[in-house]
Order: C-alpha cells, then sequence, then structure tokens
C-alpha cells in the first residue's frame, strides 16, 4: 500500500514537471447531454489538430496540454470552469463553447482576465461582441463558427426567396440560443417585409411537440424555422408524422445532428440547413480531415461535422497566434489573432487575416452553404453552390 | 480549558488568517461556497437531524432566496443589504407554504412536496421570463464594501487591486453570516425548541400529549431552515456574479441530503463536514490522479480503523469486513478507470448508499463515538443540568368548581369500521378522586384513553371537562385545557435525558416567542432557569433526581413509568390519566408506585387509573368503572365491584371463582 | 373542438403511462409503507434493456425479457436500498437509499447506452390513424389498453390467487401476517419485483412514442408521484383517474397557455390534495392505534 502510494506520488511530481513544459489550452464544451454530440465532435476535431501539431514538434517548442472540462451545456457549470481554469490550471487559452447561454456567462472571466476565447461552435450573435469598445480596451473573444446573424439572413433567404413561402412558423427552443436566433430569424424576416404566422417556445428535454404544432397548424403555416438542437428538433419532425401534417424544416446549422437524422428517422428527410463544412471530399484538405478523423475515432458519419471542423480548425489558428506572438501572454496572443501574417490552411475555409482589432468574426456570409438531409446523411442542398472554384469559400475582403 | 472551546477560538482564528495564506482566488472561492452550503446544511439538519423528515428542496429554497437578490438587482437596482432580509423572508415563505400542507401527515410526504417544489420553482424562474430572465440568468456584481484605497494608496502586505479587495471582503461577509448562523442555531437547538425537534421524532404522540404540537414544530424547523437557505441563497448569488434556473437543481438538493448525513447529523461541525466533501467532490473527480491518492487514503483509513475494530470484536469480524472491502474495491476501482468524471454520479449515489448503511451518523458521529470511547469526558451530547438544589414539587393548585365534576363522558361511541370499541359508555369524574377504570383485555380502557387525550375522535356522544366539550379536539389543545396521561406502551422521548424530558412537558410555561430564543434575551433565559428548576423538583418528587443527566433509555422499566408520570405532572395537569403503569413492575416498585399516586391526589389532582393489579385497585382507588366488550358493566367502591357478578363473570369467563 | 379532442387523446395517452408508474409506487406502499424514489429510473432501464434485446429477439419475445427484467431490478433495488431501513425503521433510510440507486442506475445507463435519446422500434406502423378529425397513434392505443390490462391482471391477481392473499395480509398488520406464517420480507421484496416489472413495461409502452434515453425516468417518476398521491397510495382506482386527470391538464395547460408551464399543474394539484385530502380522492383514511 505503501509502495502504491509514493508511486502515484512521483508520478503527479512528473506529470506537474512535464506540465512545465507545455503550453495548457482550456477545452470546455458539453460532453454529456443533448449538446453531447457537438462537444464530442469538436473535442474530438481539437484533439485531432492538436495530435498533429505536436507530432510536428509543438508550438514554440513546446506541446500543448489540453485541460478538458465538461460543462454539461449549463451556464453555472461553465461559470464555474471558467473559473476553474483560470485561476487552477492558468491556461493561456480556451477554446470551446458550443452552447450560447454558457459562453455568454463564462467568457467575461476569460476576458477580465485578459486570456483570449476561440469560439469555435457557438453562435449566438452577441458573442463575439459582448466586450466591445467604447466600454472596453479590447476584446478576447473570436469565433470561427457562423453566428446566427449570418445564419438567420440565410435562413430567410432560403425559405423566403429561394423557395418561395410565405407563412413561416418559428419554433425555437428556450436556451438563449434559441431565444436569441428566433430574435434574429425575426429581424431578417422584417427586412424582408415578412411576419412570422407563429413564433412557438419548447424546452430541452420536451418530447410531446403537439402543442407547438397545432398552434402553427391553425395559423396556416406553410413552413418551420427551427432553432433548437438534435432531439427536440427530431421530435418536431416526428410530431408532425404523427399530426399527419408535414411542413418543409428549414433552420439553423443543428439540422446536421446526428441525433436529429437517427431519431427522426425518414420525417427528417429534406430538412435544410446553412453548414460551414459537410462530410463531403470536396477539397484535398477536407479529403484529408475526413479521413484522419475516421481513422481515429473509428466513425464513418461525424456525429457533428460542422464541430468537428471548426474545432480543428480553432486550434491551428491558436497555434499560428502564439508562434507569432513568440509568448503565451494573452495580450500578445490577441494582438497576433487580430493581425495575424501567416496564412492557415483549415478545413472549414483558407484563413488570410481572419481577425482584426474590430472584427473577431472568421467566418463571413459567402462561407456557408446550403446542406439538406437525405437518407441519413448531410448532403449538398443546392450542388451549383460548390460548383468548381465556389467548393472552397473564403471570407470576402 | 475545555477542549471545545479550544477548537472553536483555534477555528475563529484559522478562518481570520486563511484569505492572507491563502493566495489563489480559485481556493478563496471555493472555501466561500463552502460556507455558504454549510449555511443551508446546518439548515437542513434541523429538519432532516433533529426531526426526521427528508427534504429534497432546499436547493430550490436556495434558489428562492438567489433570485430575489438577482431580481431586485436586475429589476430595480436594489443592492446586497436590502436583499439579505428579504431573501430571508421571501425563502422562508415559501417553506411555510409547503409545510403546512405537507407536514399534517406522517409518511414521504413532505420528500415527494419538496421534490415536486424543486422542480415547479425551476420551471416557473425559466418560464418567467420577464421577471428573472429565464434560462438567460442574472449576473450580478461583487459588491465593494470599503475601499482600502480611500485610506492610502498602499497599505503593506495587502493587495489593493479592486478584484481582490471585492474577494476578501466578500470572504469576510460570509464568513460573518456563518458564525451568526452557528450562534443562533446553537441557541435554539439548546432550547426548549431543540428538546422539541428531538421530542417529536421520539415519539410524536407523546410529544402532542404533552403539549408540544408535532405538526407546529416541523413546520417551525422547516421554515428556519428555509430561511437559513434563503440567506445562503442570496450570498450565493452575490458569490457566483452569476445565476442561471439549473443552479438550483434536484441534483443540489441530492448534495446537501448527503452533506448533511456523509458529515454527521444533529451537530454543527457534521454539515460544515459534508459540505466541504461535496464541494470539493467535483473538483477532485475532474483528475483522476488526486481521486486515485484520495480512494487510497480511504482504504487505508478503513482498513486500519477496520482492522482495530475486528481485533476489538472478533464475533463481528464479517460485519465489518464488508464496509472495509467496499473501501478497498473501490480504490482498485479507481485504478482501472481512465476517466472517472462519466461515473460523477455513479460514485455519489455509492456514497449515499454506504453512509446510509455503515456511517448513519456521518463521519463526524462516527468521530465522536470513537472519542467517546477513549476520552468520554470530551463528548457532550448533552448540555448537563444541575437539578441538585431543587426544592420539593408542589402542583399549582387547580381552579376547579367543588361538588361539580372534573369529566363527563356522556354515551360516547367509538366504532372502528364494524367495531365498537366504546358502546354509549358513560363516565362522570368528581375532581380529587382516583377514579379505577377496570375490564379484560379489549374491553375500552386505552380507546377511552385515547378518546380522552385526542388520539381519537369519538364517532358519537359527548365528552365534557370542566364543562366544556373536548370530544374531537387535538392532543396538544386537551394537554392545555389540563389533560395529561401516561402510556400502556411505555412512550419517552428515548434519546433525551430525564431532566429533558420532563422539560418538554414545561413547554406550556414558557411565554417567550423564537426571536427571543435566538437573541439570547434575558427573559429567555430566565425562562430556561425556571425550567430547569422545577423539573428537577419533579424529579425529586419521583426519586429520580440523581440520574437527571441520564438519557432515558438506559432506565430500568420500572424507573421508565416514574418518569413518565413525573413528565405528565409537568403539564399542571388537573386530570391525570395513567395507563396502566403498574404492569410489569416488581413489588416493591409499586409500592413506591401507590407512595406516589397518593400523594398527586393529594395535590388536588383527579387520577384515572387503568389497571389490572388488582391490589393497586382496590388499595387506591375511591370509585371503580368497570368495561366489558365496550359497555359498562358495573361502577362503585371497589369493594362493591369486586363483588358484582357480572364483573366476576367478565374476567373468568362466565363461572364463578374468587376475584384475583 | 377538433382541437380540444385532440389534446384529450393525447393526455389519456400520456396519463395511462403516469397511471402505471404511479400503480408501482402503491403496490410497495401498500406492503412496506415505502416506495421507489427511483422508479423513473426502473422504466427507463426497461426501455432501455428493452431496446437492446428487440435488436437480438424481434419485438414480442423482447417483451417477456423486459418483464423479466423488471422482477430481477425490483428484488435488487429492495435487497439493496429498502431492506435495511425497514429493519431499523429509518424513515430517511429507504428515501435517500433508493435516490442513490436511482442516480447509479442512471449513470450507468449514460455509460452503457450514452446519453443521446435513441429511437425505440415501434411494432406498430407509426402512421396515425384518424377518427373525427382527431389523430391517434396505434402506439397510443397499445399504451391505454396494455396499462390497463397490466393492471387488471394484478389487481386480479392480489384477489385471487393465495400469493396475491399474502400481498394483501402483509399490506394489512405485517406483524400478524407474520405470525400465520407468511413470510412478509419475502412479500415486501416481491411486491418490489412487481413494482419495477409494471415500470419496466410502461418504459417499452411509452418509448416507441416519446424517444428513449438514460434521462427520461426523472421527470416521469416525478409526474407519477403527484397521480399518486392525488388517486391515493392505498387504491388502485386512484392511479387511473388521478393519471387521466393529470395527463389531460398537461396537455391543456401546453396548448391553453404555454408548453413551458406544462409540468406545472400537475405539481400544484399534488401541492392541493395534499393539503385538503391527504389519503387522495380514492383513498382511505388510516387510522393510528397506541
Amino acid at each position: 500500500m505503501k509502495k502504491l502510494l509514493s508511486a502515484l506520488a512521483a508520478t503527479t511530481m512528473f506529470v506537474s514537471v512535464a506540465q512545465a513544459q507545455s503550453i495548457k489550452i482550456g477545452l470546455s464544451g458539453p460532453f454529456t447531454g443533448g449538446s453531447a454530440s457537438m462537444g464530442v465532435s469538436m473535442r474530438d476535431g481539437v484533439k485531432l489538430a492538436v495530435t498533429e501539431i505536436n507530432k510536428a514538434g509543438g508550438v514554440l517548442g513546446k506541446q500543448i496540454q489540453l485541460v478538458e472540462r465538461d460543462d454539461e451545456a449549463r451556464n453555472e457549470l461553465g461559470v464555474q470552469i471558467a473559473q476553474e481554469l483560470i485561476n487552477k490550471e492558468q491556461v493561456v487559452a480556451n477554446l470551446g463553447y458550443i452552447n450560447t447561454g454558457v459562453a455568454l456567462a463564462s467568457q467575461r472571466f476569460f476576458q477580465e482576465a485578459e486570456i483570449p476565447v476561440i469560439n469555435n461552435v457557438a453562435t449566438g450573435t452577441l458573442i463575439a461582441k459582448q466586450f466591445v469598445a467604447p466600454d472596453h480596451k479590447a476584446n478576447y473573444i473570436f469565433r470561427t463558427s457562423a453566428n446566427d446573424a449570418i445564419q438567420s439572413a440565410m435562413i430567410v433567404d432560403e425559405a423566403i426567396v429561394r423557395r418561395g413561402f410565405k407563412a413561416p412558423a418559428i419554433l425555437a427552443d428556450s436556451t438563449n440560443y434559441g431565444q436569441l436566433g428566433r430574435a434574429d430569424l425575426v429581424k431578417a424576416l422584417e427586412a424582408k417585409g415578412v411576419k412570422p404566422v407563429a413564433e412557438e417556445k419548447f424546452n430541452i428535454g420536451d418530447t410531446d411537440m403537439t402543442a407547438q404544432l397545432l398552434r402553427a397548424k391553425n395559423a396556416n403555416a406553410d413552413v418551420i424555422l427551427t432553432y433548437g438542437i438534435g432531439p427536440e428538433l427530431a421530435q418536431i419532425a416526428n410530431g408532425m408524422a404523427k399530426l399527419g401534417w408535414k411542413l418543409p424544416l428549414i433552420g439553423s446549422w443543428t439540422l446536421s445532428m446526428a441525433t436529429f437524422i437517427d431519431n427522426a428517422g425518414a420525417n427528417g428527410d429534406g430538412a435544410e440547413m446553412p453548414q460551414t463544412f459537410i462530410q463531403l471530399p470536396t477539397t484535398p484538405k477536407r479529403k484529408a480531415f475526413i479521413e484522419a478523423y475516421q481513422a481515429a475515432y473509428k466513425v464513418d458519419r461525424f456525429p457533428s461535422p460542422v464541430s468537428a471542423a471548426q474545432g480543428y480548425d480553432s486550434v491551428y489558428l491558436l497555434a499560428a497566434a502564439i508562434t507569432q506572438a513568440k509568448s503565451t501572454d494573452g495580450r500578445k496572443i490577441r494582438e497576433a489573432l487580430e493581425n495575424l501574417q501567416t496564412k492557415v490552411e483549415g478545413v472549414v475555409t483558407v484563413y488570410d487575416h481572419p481577425f482584426s482589432a474590430t472584427d473577431h468574426e472568421a467566418i463571413t456570409n459567402n462561407i456557408p452553404v446550403f446542406g439538406i438531409v437525405k437518407a441519413g446523411r448531410v448532403e449538398i442542398a443546392h450542388p451549383e453552390d460548390i460548383a468548381g472554384d465556389k467548393a472552397l469559400r473564403v471570407k470576402a475582403k | 480549558m475545555p477542549v471545545r472551546t479550544l477548537l472553536t477560538l483555534a477555528g475563529i482564528v484559522g478562518i481570520a488568517l486563511f484569505p492572507f495564506l491563502a493566495t489563489s482566488p480559485y481556493y478563496l472561492h471555493l472555501v466561500v461556497v463552502i460556507a455558504i452550503f454549510s449555511i443551508v446544511t446546518i439548515g437542513l439538519d434541523i429538519v432532516f437531524g433533529y426531526t426526521g423528515e427528508v427534504s429534497i428542496g432546499h436547493a430550490a429554497l436556495m434558489g428562492i432566496g438567489g433570485y430575489t437578490a438577482g431580481v431586485l438587482s436586475f429589476q430595480l437596482g436594489i443592492g446586497f443589504w436590502p436583499s439579505l432580509p428579504l431573501g430571508i423572508a421571501i425563502s422562508a415563505a415559501f417553506g411555510a407554504l409547503l409545510a403546512l400542507p405537507a407536514l399534517r401527515v406522517t409518511g414521504p410526504y413532505l420528500a415527494m412536496v419538496t421534490l415536486a417544489f424543486g422542480t415547479i420553482v425551476q420551471i416557473l424562474i425559466n418560464e418567467m421570463t420577464f421577471l428573472t430572465n429565464g434560462p438567460l440568468g442574472i449576473a450580478l456584481k461583487k459588491p465593494l464594501f470599503v475601499d482600502l484605497r480611500d485610506w492610502g494608496d498602499t497599505i503593506p502586505f495587502l493587495d489593493m487591486s479592486a478584484a481582490r479587495m471585492r474577494d476578501m471582503e466578500f470572504y469576510f461577509v460570509v464568513m460573518a453570516a456563518l458564525l451568526l448562523t452557528l450562534v443562533v442555531v446553537n441557541r435554539l437547538l439548546a432550547s426548549r425548541y431543540g428538546r422539541a425537534f428531538e421530542a417529536l421524532r421520539d415519539s410524536p404522540i407523546a410529544s402532542d400529549c404533552m403539549g408540544v404540537s408535532v405538526y407546529r414544530h416541523k413546520v417551525l424547523a422547516f421554515v428556519l431552515s428555509s430561511g437559513l437557505a434563503g440567506l445562503a441563497g442570496v450570498l450565493f448569488a452575490y458569490s457566483e456574479q452569476y445565476i442561471a434556473p439549473n443552479n438550483f437543481s434536484f441534483e443540489l438538493s441530492i448534495q446537501f441530503l448527503l452533506a448533511v448525513t456523509m458529515g454527521g447529523r444533529k451537530s454543527r461541525v457534521g454539515p460544515m463536514l459534508g459540505s466541504a466533501i461535496v464541494v470539493y467532490l467535483p473538483n477532485l473527480l475532474a483528475d483522476i490522479d488526486q481521486f486515485r491518492v484520495v480512494a487510497g487514503g480511504i482504504a487505508a483509513i478503513a482498513v486500519v480503523v477496520g482492522g482495530i475494530a475486528m481485533l476489538r470484536k472478533p464475533e463481528d469480524r464479517a460485519r465489518i469486513a464488508i464496509p472495509v472491502a467496499l473501501c478497498v474495491g473501490f480504490f482498485a476501482f479507481s485504478l482501472v478507470l481512465q476517466r472517472i468524471t462519466d461515473f460523477k454520479l455513479t460514485v455519489f449515489g455509492m456514497m449515499i448508499l454506504f453512509v446510509v448503511y455503515y456511517l448513519p451518523d456521518g463521519i463526524f458521529g462516527f468521530l465522536r463515538q470513537t472519542v467517546a470511547q477513549f476520552r468520554p469526558g470530551w463528548v457532550h451530547l448533552h448540555a448537563t443540568i444541575d437539578a441538585a438544589g431543587a426544592q420539593a414539587w408542589t402542583a399549582t393548585p387547580p381552579a376547579i368548581a367543588e361538588g361539580k365534576p372534573l369529566l363527563e363522558v356522556g354515551s360516547v361511541v367509538m366504532q372502528f369500521g364494524g367495531l365498537r370499541a366504546l358502546d354509549r359508555v358513560d363516565l362522570t369524574v368528581m375532581p380529587g378522586t382516583i377514579h379505577g377504570l377496570i375490564g379484560p383485555n379489549g374491553s375500552g380502557k386505552s380507546t377511552m384513553m385515547n378518546v380522552l387525550t385526542g388520539i381519537y375522535i369519538p364517532t358519537g356522544g359527548s365528552v365534557l371537562f370542566q364543562g366544556a366539550s373536548i370530544a374531537g379536539h387535538k392532543s396538544p389543545e386537551i394537554a392545555a385545557a389540563g389533560i395529561a396521561r401516561t402510556f400502556q406502551n411505555v412512550q419517552l422521548f428515548a434519546e433525551l435525558t430525564l431532566i429533558e424530558n420532563i422539560m418538554v412537558g414545561l413547554h406550556h410555561r414558557y411565554r417567550g416567542s423564537v426571536a427571543g430564543v435566538a437573541l439570547g434575551v434575558p427573559a429567555a433565559r430566565a425562562e430556561e432557569a425556571d425550567a430547569r428548576a422545577r423539573a428537577g423538583s419533579l424529579l425529586r418528587f419521583v426519586g429520580l433526581q440523581d440520574q437527571a443527566n441520564e438519557e432515558a433509555r438506559n432506565l430500568p422499566y420500572g424507573k421508565q413509568r416514574l418518569l413518565e408520570i413525573a413528565r405528565a405532572l409537568a403539564l399542571d395537569p388537573k386530570l391525570l390519566l395513567l395507563d396502566e403503569p403498574a404492569a410489569g413492575l416488581t413489588a416493591p416498585d409499586i409500592k413506591e408506585l401507590m407512595i406516589i399516586i397518593r400523594r398527586v391526589r393529594d395535590e388536588g389532582i383527579t387520577v384515572v387509573l387503568i389497571e389490572h393489579h388488582m391490589d393497586v385497585v382496590m388499595n387506591l382507588c375511591d370509585i371503580v368503572t368497570v368495561l366489558d366488550f365496550g359497555q359498562k358493566i358495573a361502577e362503585g367502591r371497589p369493594a362493591e365491584v369486586q363483588a358484582d357478578e357480572r364483573v366476576i363473570a367478565a374476567y373468568l369467563g362466565g363461572s364463578h371463582a374468587e376475584a384475583a | 373542438m377538433e382541437i380540444l379532442a385532440q389534446l384529450i387523446v393525447s393526455g389519456i395517452a400520456v396519463g395511462m403511462i403516469y397511471g402505471v408508474i404511479a400503480f408501482g409506487y402503491q403496490l410497495t406502499f401498500a406492503t412496506s409503507k415505502t416506495l421507489n424514489f427511483g422508479q423513473g429510473e426502473a422504466l427507463m432501464l426497461g426501455s432501455l434493456v428493452g431496446l437492446t434485446a428487440v435488436t437480438i429477439t424481434g419485438y414480442w419475445l423482447m417483451l417477456p425479457i423486459v418483464l423479466a427484467f423488471g422482477l430481477i431490478q425490483g428484488s435488487v433495488v429492495e435487497w439493496l436500498g429498502v431492506r435495511q431501513a425497514i429493519k431499523t425503521k429509518s424513515e430517511a433510510g429507504w428515501i435517500m437509499a433508493t435516490i442513490a440507486l436511482g442516480i447509479i442506475f442512471k449513470n450507468l445507463a449514460e455509460n452503457i447506452w450514452g446519453r443521446d435519446a435513441l429511437k425505440f422500434p415501434s411494432p406498430l406502423p407509426e402512421a396515425p390513424l384518424s377518427f373525427m378529425g382527431v389523430n391517434v397513434l396505434p402506439m397510443e392505443i397499445v399504451i391505454v389498453f396494455g396499462a390497463l390490462g397490466l393492471m387488471l391482471l394484478v389487481e386480479l391477481f392480489n384477489r385471487r390467487s393465495i400469493y396475491g392473499k399474502a400481498v394483501v395480509a402483509t399490506a394489512n398488520d405485517r406483524d400478524a401476517a407474520g405470525l400465520m406464517g407468511i413470510n412478509t420480507s419475502l412479500v415486501i421484496t416481491f411486491s418490489y419485483a412487481l413494482s419495477s416489472m409494471t415500470a419496466a413495461f410502461a418504459g417499452v409502452l411509452v418509448a416507441p412514442v416519446t424517444l428513449t434515453g438514460a434521462s427520461m425516468g426523472g421527470a416521469l417518476g416525478l409526474k407519477a408521484f403527484a397521480v399518486a398521491i392525488i388517486g391515493g397510495l392505498s387504491s388502485g382506482m386512484g392511479v387511473v383517474v388521478g393519471g387521466l386527470i393529470l395527463g389531460i391538464t398537461e396537455t391543456m395547460t401546453g396548448y391553453y397557455i404555454s408548453t413551458g408551464y406544462k409540468d406545472v399543474p400537475g405539481l400544484v394539484l399534488l401541492l392541493l390534495v395534499l393539503s385538503f385530502k391527504p389519503s387522495g380522492l380514492f383513498g382511505k383514511a388510516t387510522i393510528k392505534k397506541v
């Protein structure tokens, strides 16, 4: 027993010595619960990138060490984790946030501590603008996903303009994500001179959407616009089938989650959503990424392809910034990110000066394309979107 | 200096120095959260540890306090200090709302209701976005109470950054709240309220019959603990600087319960210890190496403690081996797993099961028992009350009209389904007499007692005490009117001491309020001293004054009955009902009993006596009523009744023979 | 009118599920004055075990497997959680222990089957049937009749068979039953086994309509509390009526007020019934004996 304890003590000491030679990066997201498939995919994408970088010698000669924490999609856990990562683990940067609410609640601790956060999945528009001038001297929050202002404009464009619907009903969940997204949708519709005929809310964990759907039906809706996550979205699709009243589903990117596709089954076919990344080998880099991911995690279809790709890219961006800054000081990393000199070839896009002092969004509205659910997978909705050159879409200058 | 005072002083010094030693804000914050949780769990201990009711809603009550602070800040811009009393008051109000219906009935209803309440509160906070901002949560700012920079730019060895000052000041504010909680709760539990909580748990029926309403006190306990939870909630909101509906979930309520059970019930240290474990646990589980070290430590302790226990009691070897094996197995399990966070809740559940089975008194309780074995002087489970100088007891002369019956039972019927336990029985008891009530088993004697003391509501007929009807009144009311009783199966408050048992009967003499006790006002202290003196004199009356500080369950059987009588006399009754007081007593004990009963009558108290010992009945009673199958079959002087043929037939079943 | 009818029909189906779970509470409360705070998890395990079994044996053969599993799971709960507490007459003990077991089962289920919601194959076609403008899933009809059928069977068992009589005897007076030679401890174990079996069966019934997953048990178990209290913990008939009341109130609140508040009326009803008629709408008040 004593030997075991001293062995353990020695291991702990060794581990802490090893830590001094590494760069600690926080990784927080939901690895359990309804959002887990996004969190796990993001984590796996991040880990894939970190493994590649570490194999190539690491950053500034040191290995990257990820400090993972599961926030369970709960705002209050995110807050606790942020404090732990900053004060106890002393990370140099944080990757993560899947859920808008968790991001909004937790980021400010990193902002106060002047430690950069790269949001690689959360899409709430406010996220990258939570701390802007003149109230704040510098903004430490960056993003590599397509924010909801972009997505809602795309959704409205697809539904109203491209497909000609006139009476949209909005079904959104009660989280920050759902409600802020709903507000974005309403604004985008207004810009097209359209008012939603119904705006319905549901909670995470709800399985019965009959009431909301009945009200939408009563209002004579002709398309359902959604802002939610996988399991509940599936129940919307199933609920419509149960009522014998099937409308097209066009919604935010989460309609690509495996939990939606699997649980809705045939009822999910035809759902459309904006995607920064569709699991198709449309460029050599994407092909390599897909194969590497499949080999490393022994899956065929990614649980959440968008999360994996964006997570992967966020690591490379951060690594490039640390290398350029030649230091792990938060302020210097931020300045490097805002002024990235090297081009970073990511999965989603090629990043050329993705950020500036006033613009912390790496993705612009021309980058995502529409995906469509077909027979259990996400395919490209309008093949002309990625024909030829358009396969690789980059940020507009 | 007594050990306890030394430890308390050491604790206070430690608390004062800690923030200067802990430089990381993370650990300072952790200790603040532990203190806040301790406030909740000390309150929960009153409900769970003392009155024995399970509450799965304390997280919601805390949430109400927290959201009071949040809403006041968010909607009205009202800050920390006004939020404190409002948070306490609103949580206490919700506690009353819950407890009043749920505690009316015995059973797991409080658990179910608090569980439902917890869910409703979470839903309402989530949905009422106009008030609470719903799932988006509310952000608050930790206040800066005193800005030291007003007194100079730097003070040596103090970090003067605003963030650090905020953290330190808030730490001291929270610690002050915790100390205040400890003082108030200690005072309350050392007072008649603490005795009442223990009494209602040991014997709810006796408690009611002694005038200490079980219902009222359970509600009081719950409301007190709700107020404390509300206080903790306000502190929590400002400490975390962010609250969301999910903060105050079922999981948190379970953590509070675990903290109380694992730490140790009926103590102050126990809940604090439990809170520390519960707060630190997620940190521990996030780090597999640290977890293995701790699991290894626990296994080591278990092996050592178990080994010693097995050496002392070799016959218990198998029983002791199981928990030790479980601890070691747990350690092995932790070595095999790579990630323990996935199994966080399983670890949790297993801890609860382990505590329920093997550590029912919690870690602190276990420590106390162990220390008591080696140094009994260090452990005080009860306050030692000095009753040596007590004077002789005299009854307060009851105000009764002469010549009129004290108790008039008219044609009372007690029906249980198809069975008539009392069939139109008339009973008249004159003041100043000893009235016997006899009959074969099942004749309705105890039923009559239960009707008279409010345990049963009579199906028909009238019961008049001093001319006023008491039929259908509740037991505490009847006790207050002046009827006291003892029980066929002794219903003592087993875990209270002799003198504490009697002091429960003296509750009716107190005029002060909860607030008075909490603040420790002189009037409250005087009442307590008065009660102690009187209890001492009652003990002297039955000859038990030398064992005043023994636990009642340690008394020999015969003495227990005497104690019950003394306790009943504490009510200053006009009528004393004795239910088979001589059952199971030896001959010398019976002689003593009879002397006492005579003296009671001499003090002006009327006695109704159910007995099977015929010599007791014949010698003591002025008048005897005989029941059989729920009907009165004879009444009169003892000698007349003894010779009555119907009585003989009832006892012996028909053929005549001499009475016992 | 159509909508009202639709809401009532959906409410009946959901209410029957609550009723079956509450029926399980009542089974154990009758014999031992205890109930399984982790009953929702028993339902969840039943449906997940059923999900795994269905892929091997097909739907109909899966049913006896799930029923057997429920019997075993209930016995385990009783043996681990309740037996000790009954012996020591500790009220808090069995409450905490059954909660703890529920937590453990849920966590283990999360690790075995994952944390996501899963789809349960339906034995019947998933297209809804239409009666006068109201859509009913064939599975919902099965739920109602399956639930009723199971409760009827258990009630018949209690009244007709000798084992059932032993259960009733223990419920009435445990000590007397023990003196008559009835192994009361076994009877209590058996009542827990039956209780989990009904919950497991309910799990398999409800899973095709909602999704199944490790977290499906909690809310259902809690709602069933409300049903058990509303209907009365001593009445089999009461839980059916209580379930219907709750189910329909829920769907109506969901539609006419807001789905967010759907869970509130049931829980408020629970508080109200406890305040005014604690033995429930159909229960009998018990008599204390001193």
